[in-house]
């Protein structure tokens, strides 16, 4: 037959008897049962290790990084009145709405890890934002 | 006259090589059966990803068995090995008689198969898997691989079942790991274990995996009161990037240490994950889930199918395979339950469950069909990434099932 190639060869094993099966499946179920549920109990420990590790390591250095930008809380509370206004990043005639959600977009992307400040909002000339995109996912791995 | 008669021998010779002479009723059997297949994945669009393919490639098998043929060596007899028809060819003596080896070349799919006898392909589709998955819910609520590795208790279960039904060890092993509801791992395991049965256990799989949404939801109901489904869940934790990139390390650093057998198929899936989670190498991570599984689902999925020949797939076997699948799905289902039973008991009511229905992989669809039961009763539930944490942890247990089976009976 075509098939020579592709192991069609049934395998020649002695008929087990009836007590050999139990036997058998008796073995691989315990095995089965056993082995399957101690790996996995296993891995639900060491997740829950490591994440109460991650998860302190990760507290501890968002509580330093409030230490230190202490000073910078410390700002006479006159000039936080006044600042707002003025230091608005964004370009004229954008609106607050659409700022808060350019603000949630950037912390969302940077999460607890970085300290992003937006800088400058400006409306995009030229290309549409979907080009921009475009541009960008087939020139970031360049 | 003589132009009449080598135009008649011509098409005489056509017909005879045709394969209207060539095939047996069995392989038209198996064209009505491919089409069949066709049909559902093109019309019903069941797993049309992978059981187009599959038809397809058992339609080409059963129309041109041919096309599936190992290479072979023919010797043909010459008088010496100077013999001008020997140039080019490796000649051998045998017996005092001088012949020359005249290769004739094995079918196209033939070729391709070798990446699943040799098990490369199921590990590579993991790789994409990994790269596509993620474990977030997983971590975020570890309890879940409870879940996932009830959900395998179904296939030693149906190895029972099959080994009582006359099925060698090894092919009762290929069989209950249609239980873990993994179509790459059931292919690999078939492959090491019982490489003659890999058409009917392959397509037994794949058609399951399809009819999830009609298989699982009245073994859910069964087994579940309405107070039990209408269970909302609290919200997963956020999980830090750092836990997510730690996750796929740890993993395979423990799977691989305490069962190796389940390394090629854990090992795959989770530098897929990491490619993913590290972020550093975007690149490689499109290409794994798009470019790479892709090719290789087109290749596994024809290959596979094209097992699938008349003489090896209609047997009274497969109609046993088809049945002890369809037990062994339905166990892995009813234990998933029955442990979210247990854990909706033992958390006093906080766990739904529904979810531990998705411990049986068939990713992502049996956590869709947690989330469409559940939201039978109560509209405003979202079970999904609750479901899909056994989801992935099912992933996990099925290929560390895997690897128990390979060791325990291979």
């Amino acid at each position: 037959m075509f098939l020579n190639g592709i192991s069609v060869i049934q395998p020649i094993a002695a008929e087990l008897t009836l007590a050999e099966k139990g036997i058998s499946a008796a073995k691989v179920i315990l095995t089965g049962f056993v082995v399957v549920f101690s790996v996995l109990l296993l891995l639900i420990g060491v997740i829950k290790l490591y994440s109460l590790i991650v998860g302190k390591a990760q507290s501890i250095g968002s509580k330093r990084t409030v230490k230190s930008d202490a000073p910078a809380v410390k700002l006479p509370a006159v000039q936080r009145e006044t600042e707002p206004e003025e230091n608005t990043p964004a370009e004229e005639g954008i609106p607050e709405e659409v700022v808060a959600v350019i603000a949630a977009a950037v912390a969302t992307m940077y999460g607890g890890r970085g300290r992003a400040k937006i800088k400058s909002i400006k409306r995009a000339g030229g290309r549409s934002a979907w080009a921009n995109a475009g541009v960008l996912d087939n020139t970031r791995p360049f | 006259m003589e132009i009449l008669n080598g135009f008649l021998d011509a098409i005489k010779g056509i017909y005879l090589s045709s394969g209207l002479v060539s095939l047996d009723w069995q392989n038209y059997v198996m064209i009505a059966i491919s089409c069949f297949l066709l049909f559902l994945a093109i019309k019903k669009q069941y797993e049309p990803l992978l059981l187009l393919p599959i038809a397809f490639g058992m339609l080409l098998v059963n129309l041109y068995p041919g096309i599936m043929a190992a290479p072979h060596i023919n010797l043909v007899e010459i008088a010496s090995a100077n013999d001008p028809a020997a140039t080019g060819h490796v000649v051998q003596e045998i017996g005092g008689k001088v012949y020359y080896e005249d290769p004739t070349y094995g079918g196209l799919l033939y070729y391709l198969y070798q990446g699943v006898k040799l098990g490369i392909y199921p590990p590579l589709i993991f790789l994409g898997i990994g790269c596509m998955t993620d474990f977030g819910p997983l971590i975020a609520n570890p309890k879940s691989l409870i879940l996932g590795a009830a959900a395998q208790i179904g296939i030693f279960i149906t190895f029972t079942g099959a080994i009582f039904l006359g099925f060698t060890e090894a092919e009762s092993g290929a069989i209950g790991i249609i239980g873990g509801a993994d179509g790459p791992t059931a292919i690999y395991v078939t492959t090491k274990l019982a490489p003659h049965l890999l058409g009917s256990i392959a397509i037994a799989a794949y058609s399951y995996m399809a009819l999830v949404p009609i298989i699982q939801p009245p073994i859910m109901k069964a087994l579940t009161t309405k107070k039990e489904r209408s269970v909302v869940m609290e919200q997963l934790r956020p999980v830090s990037r750092l836990e997510k990139i730690l996750f796929p390390i740890i993993v395979v650093i423990l799977i691989a240490i305490f069962l190796p057998d389940a390394a090629p198929l854990v090992g795959m899936l989770m530098l897929g994950n990491l490619f993913k989670e590290s972020g550093v190498v975007e690149r490689i991570a499109k290409a794994a889930q798009n470019e790479l599984m892709n090719i290789i689902t087109i290749f596994l999925g024809t290959t596979v199918g094209a097992t699938a020949s008349g003489t090896n797939f209609l047997k009274l076997d497969t109609l046993k395979i088809i049945a002890l699948g369809l037990i062994a799905f339905c166990m892995g289902t009813a234990f998933g339950l029955l442990f979210g039973k247990i854990m909706y008991k033992l958390t006093g009511g906080k766990i739904n469950p529904l979810i531990g229905s998705a411990g049986v992989s068939a990713v992502p669809m049996a956590a869709r069909v947690a989330q469409k039961v559940g939201q039978q009763e109560n509209p405003a539930n979202f079970l999904l990434m609750h479901a899909m944490g056994p989801n992935v942890a099912g992933v996990i247990g099925s290929a560390v099932a895997a690897g128990v089976l390979l060791n325990v009976v291979g």
